[in-house]
């Protein structure tokens, strides 16, 4: 008998501990530091299992919250809950409603059911999804896929990153020695497809201008196909495909991975010290790459940026000021939600004209004179 | 009893001949008719050269249609051969070895003379380096599963004993900033987890399956909070570890082809080919082989002679534990210097299914490792070159490609007799 109660306390032991290590952020909701939270306007945020340091669309969107709280902190107070698995959405949302929350932002596609089936549910309360046009082919409500009616009180933000791409594109092609460029993606999804698309169509561009013949390895727009990790966390992956690509002459490294960029921005470093010089180098995406993962900046000629944290905030604050009107929010180049970052590093190395030349075609995007292909439309 | 035996195997004889030539002629078919007939004109290129190496071996030019029809017809009447003529087992073995290479020998000669190939070499050295950059943590965390299943505990932590490795040497090598020690309490913290899985499973009778489950969610649960709180506010203490750089083995290193492959690595290629050799050698040449092969089997017939059963478990699992533990600290102080969560990727699983389809064994787990490796590195290649291909189909290709490896090559396997039965002396 006394060997059973040492076994039930010691496996329940085990389980306590590993409950506590993945759920632990998720059971202490972060709030403002304020000890009174009565009257204020409340926003609160649901993360996607990336969690709220990922580096990439969950940290941007808990900033963009942050942003908006310190816009009027006397009004307006965020906090947010951590998903550990899919499962978790739902109950997340469900508890959020219950403490009457102002705006509830959801992050990532993945959540656009349990979105929009509250949102459904609930039509007097408000919310906002990253990266989903709610009810759309690409991002359907119903476990069919069959697009429906977006609800009212969604505000949907997608950011049309097909457009800083082709940028990203023009200045890899503008910018390569060998006359190869690569990219390669974390999974073959639309927000990462996207970007891959406008890259590919950015080296097209400037070899049509240019008359030279930049390869890229990794995409095509044409066929939909190429190099894809399969996974957002196998960083070894990440540098062993970039190896790929150097050794098949590429200097130029796009990866469309999220952290995984951290394993190719390694392999760019190790070839460049076995070469001696600064022969390879890379752009980063989502965010800056230069404030994520600052250890690489020397190699980062720009990063191809999606402006999550602006549009959230503006989602809380016009929530927050009864200017909600729900519907979808399209980043562009023209309103400042795709961007490309600062050169940093490279201000010097990029060529007056090729930047002059990037401004030109910035205009032109933005005029619609130049409609960057995607076979992923936002 | 045996007439009745003879009459039933016979029809699954005759069945298992037809359906491995109906696969052969198959294979032979999609060779000429896909491969050979949608082949672009010209060559396809070999390269075995790295990009600006200083001595550069000449690439080899293959006429990729001639040779792709020749390669399938092979196929064909190797398929033929089998089911005309009653083949020796070794003869089978190569025959079936023989088809699958002339089938990705096809696919790339007709991948590299396509017009989305732009004229990028086939570069042989970057593909085998590739096979086994993918590889090592593979069949470190296998050899961990031969020394806890030989002896009769089955180990599914293996992803865990991958992640806290690689979470324990990133931090200790960055905070400390000797790989060394990085090294070794990668090692030691895999060695932890074997421990903590031989307490449960041999001292508490917890379900071995359940146990190991459960050890994993745990570990990524508690890499995953350290993460968030220690490792991405202070990355520069904690997460920035350097790496370990090649080391060339000298006359070894220089042989062209081979050398760059095999013999210019980081120091975690040589454990492993070190590692390999111990545990084969270990487990079927050595008294204390015989002794954890005997607890494996039949536990009680080891307990009457004498041999401490319980000992060699936990010593089997703790030492496994630390190989699991080297090949976690591969995937950051041996590759990429930074942790992130859950960068094991499911590793560890494919190594657990690497052992069972390497029956065993250490030398079997590795070829089924290496196959897996070869797959991802050739499944990097044909992306890196935009094959018309599903990138899906890519990235279930090293899946798919190991099962019928393993079906046709392996066969019927059999696990150790004990292996996952606690052991309590009557």
């Amino acid at each position: 008998m006394r060997k059973v109660i040492t076994i039930v306390a010691a496996s329940s032991a085990l389980l306590l501990l590993a409950a506590c290590g993945s759920s632990s952020p998720s059971s202490s909701p972060s709030t403002s530091k304020s000890p009174s939270t009565a009257g204020k306007f409340l926003g609160c945020m649901v993360t996607d299992t990336g969690g709220i340091d990922d580096r990439s669309f969950n940290a941007s969107s808990w900033e963009g919250m942050q942003e908006a709280q310190a816009a009027d902190p006397s009004k307006i107070t965020v906090k947010y809950l951590q998903s550990s698995s899919s499962a978790d959405y739902a109950p997340n949302i469900t508890a959020f409603l219950g403490e009457k929350c102002g705006i509830i932002v959801t992050v990532g596609y993945l959540m656009a059911s349990a979105t929009g089936t509250a949102a459904t549910a609930n039509p007097n309360s408000k919310f906002a999804i990253v990266d989903c046009s709610i009810g759309s082919a690409s991002c359907p409500i119903s476990a069919s896929g069959k697009p429906s009616t977006p609800p009212k009180n969604v505000d949907s933000l997608v950011f049309d990153t097909v457009q800083d791409g082709f940028l990203g594109g023009y200045l890899a092609a503008g910018m390569t020695k060998t006359g190869k460029v690569a990219t390669f993606g974390g999974e073959k999804i639309p927000t990462v497809t996207i970007y891959m698309d406008g890259f590919w169509d950015g080296v097209q561009y400037y070899n049509s201008q240019h008359h030279t013949h930049v390869d890229v390895l990794g995409w095509s727009e044409k066929t939909q196909s190429g190099e894809f990790t399969n996974s957002f966390t196998n960083l070894t992956m990440g540098q062993t495909i970039t190896q790929q690509f150097i050794s098949e002459g590429a200097d130029i490294i796009f990866p469309v991975a999220g952290g995984v960029g951290l394993g190719a921005a390694k392999a760019v470093e190790d070839a460049d010290n076995a070469a001696g010089s600064q022969k390879v180098n890379m752009m980063w995406v989502d965010t800056d790459g230069c404030i994520s993962a600052p250890q690489y900046c020397k190699y980062f000629i720009t990063s191809v940026e999606k402006g999550i944290q602006a549009a959230v905030k503006h989602a809380v604050l016009t929530a927050e000021n009864h200017t909600f009107t729900g519907g979808t929010y399209i980043g562009t180049l023209a309103n400042g939600g795709v961007t490309l970052a600062p050169f940093h590093d490279f201000a010097s190395k990029v060529p007056a004209s090729l930047q002059a030349e990037l401004n030109t075609l910035k205009q032109e995007i933005i005029s619609g004179k130049i409609k960057p292909a995607t076979k992923s439309p936002v | 009893m045996t007439a009745i035996v003879a009459a039933v195997r016979a029809p699954i004889v005759a069945n298992r001949r037809l359906i491995a030539a109906v696969t052969f002629v198959a294979f032979g078919l999609i060779d000429i008719l896909i491969f050979g007939l949608f082949s672009h004109k010209g060559d396809a290129t070999f390269a075995f050269s790295l990009f600006g190496a200083k001595v550069t071996v000449p690439s080899l030019h293959v006429p990729a249609r001639p040779v792709t029809y020749a390669l399938g017809i092979a196929s064909v009447l190797i398929g033929v051969a089998r089911a005309t003529v009653t083949e020796s087992k070794l003869l089978k073995r190569l025959s079936i070895a023989a088809v699958l290479l002339f089938f990705v020998l096809a696919m790339l000669l007709w991948s590299d003379t396509g017009s989305w190939a732009d004229g990028i070499p086939i570069n042989v050295i970057t593909l085998m380096q590739g096979t086994l950059a993918a590889s090592i943590p593979l069949i470190l965390g296998a050899l961990a599963g031969c020394m806890g299943e030989r002896s009769g505990v089955i180990n599914i932590a293996i992803e865990g004993q991958l992640l806290l490795g690689a979470f324990t040497a990133a931090v200790v090598a960055s905070a400390v900033g000797v790989l060394w020690l990085g090294l070794l309490s990668g090692s030691l913290a895999g060695g932890l987890i074997g421990a903590m899985l031989a307490l449960f499973a041999i001292r508490f009778l917890v379900d071995q399956i359940i146990l190991g489950v459960v050890i994993n969610l745990l570990i990524s649960g508690l890499t995953g909070y350290l993460y968030d709180r220690l490792l991405v506010p202070d990355a520069n203490t904690y997460n920035n570890a350097s790496t370990f750089s090649t080391v060339k083995i000298p006359v070894l290193g220089d042989i062209p082809v081979i050398g760059p492959i095999f013999f210019d690595s980081t120091i975690f290629l040589y454990i492993t080919y070190a590692a390999i050799i111990l545990v084969q050698v270990g487990l079927f040449s050595t008294r204390w082989g015989l002794r954890v092969r005997a607890v494996g089997e039949h536990p009680s017939a080891a307990d009457t002679v004498g041999i401490n059963v319980l000992g060699i478990r936990y010593r089997n699992l703790i030492l496994g534990g630390m190989l699991a533990g080297i090949g976690g600290a591969y995937l950051t102080i041996g590759s990429v210097g930074t942790f992130s969560k859950d960068m094991s990727s499911g590793l560890g699983y494919i190594a657990l299914a690497a052992m069972i389809f390497g029956r065993w064994t250490p030398l079997g787990a590795t070829l089924a490792a290496l196959l897996f490796g070869f797959t991802t590195a050739l499944g990097s290649f044909l992306g890196s070159i935009t094959v018309p291909i599903s990138p899906f189909i890519l990235g279930m290709a090293p899946y798919v490609a190991t099962i019928i490896a393993v079906a046709g090559l392996v066969g019927r396997v059999r696990a150790p007799a004990a292996d996952g039965k606690p052991y309590l002396r009557e």
